[in-house]
């Protein structure tokens, strides 16, 4: 397994510098000007210019590619045009926020969606599999823009039990008491995914209990439960992990809509910001730490594999 | 017996959350931005975003009072010579800058210079300055060329206007913008730090030395009651006006107008008017295409506008617009209604008509707008069908804000562009009077009255010559203003000291809750 995980982590390598390429030249194709953006309405074309120079956004795309290229094998993602504080700072900032978010979205979610969707399962049929999974229909159904405000309006506007917006970092003055900001947050974005999780595990358990294993061990005169438990649910959750994997990947890079009604300062909402500044060594840095994620997650989800399911061989 | 204790510690740990939830400071005042500045160094920096933040920081020589006329602020007075070619100011004495140093003439000289050199609205002085020095060391003496007018109001002007820093920081900082660890004036508040995407904060300057005058508008004493002001990006609206309400923000700025009956009917909630309107211009290209020179068929355009119902649509209650053809607003000394009879004729049939005797035969104009403001692209539709309806071939293109600003230095992209303005004390300072500004209205009449503008201190000859410029600009039809918005902001009815509208700007000293 060892050998299989710095293989792959050797395969990330040409992967990365050809996401690099194309985030490099993707964002430089939308128009717009960084410096004419920071410089403000009173600025001249020559100023313009000058910050252009300065800037060096004035060089030509390949050498701009190349010296970023260079800086980032050295660890240095640049210098942020609006900030004007290092990239990875920037990132680091919002990368706390998107972290804590997903990984308490994937507190909910695992709690609500997978007991559920066993219940729903060994229930099949019956009134407690039609509620919950019409409940789950209408969680992937909320947009969940429509879903935060609702949260905020009724538990921050009406009962005042919790903040309506924003994350004070839990290295601030209340500690780990900052996470009360993202309660309602983690709970909007688990709604659609938690729904998601509830018909991946009900399905993949009515899958495994028709098989011929599962048969045999019932008619052994084991427990239900512990059919459900031993010989189901952990069949079951071989499909569910890669799901759980690619979640938590998108529950950083995309929880914009979320961010931005909850206005927390989470990396969906800078690379947003930043598009709209211009500000070329964020996206670019944003993108390819994402690139990253999803890419750590999915050798994760491969190496969980191997380990939920000895027949998977990891070469 | 496990349950049990699970269950009562979830009870305890929610009961925790919600008692820190309470919890807040009761010295820091919480103002929900629409988003982040580039910077608060006011000498390089125009965005009325980074005003509001930085004007509690830094002071200039002058401000305003709530008549908009320029009184002193670090300037304890002033005396002109040699028929107003020379400005002696003597400095107020005792002031400290957040850092300890008392504020002497060579830290004014300092900035000032720094701010003539690379300032966005130095070079207007600063053209026509031939000398200065400091003169002693609590006077500043500034020479020209020939009296100008308008010296006092850019003056006092803070916005992308001369702030007065440490000598040490103007002379370091050079065209650079200041970096935030160097933010020190002499405000009622200084910096205390910027996280970016979370807040600017601001905290108490307790050696603060204050005029002993009543507060007028920005003028007068300034007491700084809040230990702390941070200011804190919250791009939504829906989330500003619902943290207000639920008490995480004690103000929260730029609401829509849709939302304007309902705020303000309701008790828990303040509504504050913006006193200095913004408004709307659409911009003719000069150097480039149909519009070039072109002034008969820029008036049948014009003409074709009817600007009522573009402000209906795009802003909504009638206490938050103005159909106002002069460029300054009614109260205010720069007010005028000359060549105002041209600001909303609406008359399709006669721009019809013009636009024929001009000579034009339906070439495509090409207007450029951003949705990143939504009251333009509201108003470019509803001008887009009136000039549709005028017989104009109209080719809308949208872009985001950053796309525009890039396309309109470029003559060869555009024939009419939209943009707004926000208010701004002195005519001098609206961007059609910059040769520069895209649009480059650059003709031998602006010139001409724009030397007689600047050239005289006369307060009344100026208003006059305005006037003049203001009729040249519905003749020439260089820009086309499309109306005076009132924006506002919400507060907590907590707050006290919070006049019913702000002049420019929303300011939180003499501000308490």
């Amino acid at each position: 397994m060892l050998a299989y995980a710095i293989k792959r982590i050797f395969v990330l390598i040409p992967t990365l510098l050809a996401a690099s390429l194309l985030v490099f030249i993707f964002i430089h194709l939308i128009p717009g000007d960084p410096a004419a953006v920071l410089l403000g309405d009173t600025a001249t074309p020559e100023d313009v210019a000058q910050l252009t120079r300065e800037m060096g956004l004035d060089k030509p795309l390949y050498t701009q590619f190349v010296l970023w290229l260079g800086n980032f094998l050295q660890g240095d993602l640049g210098t942020s045009i609006f900030f004007q504080a290092p990239v990875l700072s920037v990132i680091a900032d919002g990368a706390e926020t998107s972290i804590l978010l997903a990984v308490m979205t994937m507190f909910w979610i695992v709690i609500f969606g997978v007991p559920i969707g066993v219940v729903s399962a060994t229930k099949h049929g019956s009134w407690i599999d039609q509620v919950s999974s019409g409940g789950a229909m209408f969680a992937a159904s909320i947009p969940t823009f429509w879903l935060g405000l609702y949260l905020i309006l009724i538990f921050s506007v009406t009962l005042g039990w919790l903040p309506s917006s924003g994350f004070p970092s839990i290295s601030d003055e209340g500690g780990l008491t900052n996470l009360r900001y993202l309660l309602l947050p983690s709970l909007t974005l688990a709604a659609p995914n938690a729904a998601l999780i509830i018909r991946l595990v009900r399905a993949s358990m009515l899958d495994v209990q028709r098989e011929d294993h599962v048969r045999t061990a019932r008619a052994k005169g084991l427990h239900p439960l512990r059919v459900a438990y031993a010989h189901v649910f952990r069949n079951a959750l071989i499909a569910v992990a890669a799901a759980f994997g690619f979640t938590f990947a998108a529950l950083v890079s995309e929880a914009v809509v979320t961010e931005t009604v909850f206005s927390l300062p989470g990396v969906g909402r800078l690379v947003v910001q930043s598009i709209l500044r211009r500000d070329y060594p964020v996206i670019q840095g944003v993108i390819l730490v994402i690139v990253i994620l999803y890419m750590v997650t999915n050798l994760l989800v491969d190496l969980a594999y191997g380990w939920l399911d000895p027949r998977v061989s990891l070469k | 017996m496990k349950i049990s204790l699970w269950w009562k510690s979830a009870m305890a740990g929610c009961a925790a959350l919600v008692l820190a939830n309470s919890a807040w400071a009761g010295g820091t005042l919480r103002y929900a931005t629409v988003g982040e500045p580039p910077s608060l160094d006011q000498h390089v920096v125009t965005s009325d975003l980074a005003t509001t933040i930085a004007h509690h920081m830094f002071e200039g020589l002058y401000t305003f009072n709530s008549a908009n006329a320029p009184v002193g602020l670090l300037a304890a007075d002033e005396k002109l010579e040699d028929d107003g070619k020379t400005i002696v100011i003597s400095l107020r004495k005792g002031v400290k800058f957040h850092n300890g140093q008392e504020m002497v003439a060579g830290d004014v000289l300092a900035s000032l210079n720094r701010w003539g050199e690379h300032g966005s609205r130095g070079g207007l002085l600063y053209s026509n300055v031939t000398g200065i020095e400091a003169s002693g060391d609590h006077e500043i003496t500034i020479k020209l060329k020939a009296p100008f007018g308008p010296w006092k109001n850019l003056l006092a002007f803070i916005n992308g206007g001369p702030a007065i820093y440490p000598a040490s920081v103007a002379a370091a900082a050079g065209k650079e913008p200041i970096a935030p660890e160097n933010y020190i004036g002499t405000g009622p508040y200084k910096f205390s730090e910027w996280k970016a995407n979370r807040h600017v904060e601001l905290v108490r300057h307790d050696g603060y030395a204050s005029i002993e005058a009543a507060p007028d508008g920005y003028a007068g004493a300034r007491t700084a009651h809040f230990d702390k002001i941070r200011f804190i990006p919250v791009p939504d609206v829906g989330t500003r006006v619902s943290g207000l309400k639920a008490g995480d923000y004690d103000y929260a700025e730029s609401i829509p107008g849709d939302l304007f009956a309902d705020l303000d009917a309701d008790p828990n909630v303040k509504t504050i008017l913006n006193g200095g309107p913004i408004f709307g211009l659409i911009f003719m290209n000069s150097k480039e295409g149909p519009l070039k020179e072109n002034y008969a068929l820029r008036r049948a355009i014009q003409a074709a506008l009817d600007k009522v119902p573009a402000l209906q649509v795009s802003i909504g209650p009638e206490k938050l617009w103005r159909a106002n053809g002069s460029f300054l607003p009614e109260g205010n000394v720069w007010y005028s209604d000359a060549g105002a009879d041209n600001f909303s004729r609406g008359d399709t049939a006669g721009a019809k008509e013009m636009a024929v005797k001009a000579g034009y035969k339906g070439e495509p104009i090409k207007f450029m707008v951003s949705t990143n403001y939504a009251f333009h692209y509201d108003q470019a539709v509803v001008f887009t069908k009136q000039l549709a309806q005028a017989g104009f071939n109209i080719d809308l293109q949208v872009y985001d804000w950053a796309t525009l600003i890039k396309k309109r230095a470029q003559p060869d992209q555009w024939d009419l562009f939209f943009t707004h303005h926000g208010f701004v004390p002195d005519p001098i300072l609206i961007s059609v009077m910059n040769d520069n500004y895209p649009g480059w209205w650059a003709t031998a009449e602006k010139a001409g009255l724009k030397a007689k503008f600047t050239g005289t201190a006369d307060e009344a000859e100026r208003q006059k010559i305005w006037s003049q410029i203001q009729s040249a600009i519905y003749e020439q039809v260089p820009t086309m203003k499309t109306g005076d918005v009132y924006t506002y902001n919400i507060a907590s009815p907590k707050l006290t000291g919070l006049a019913s509208s702000t002049l420019i700007w929303p300011h939180f000293w003499n501000v308490d809750n």
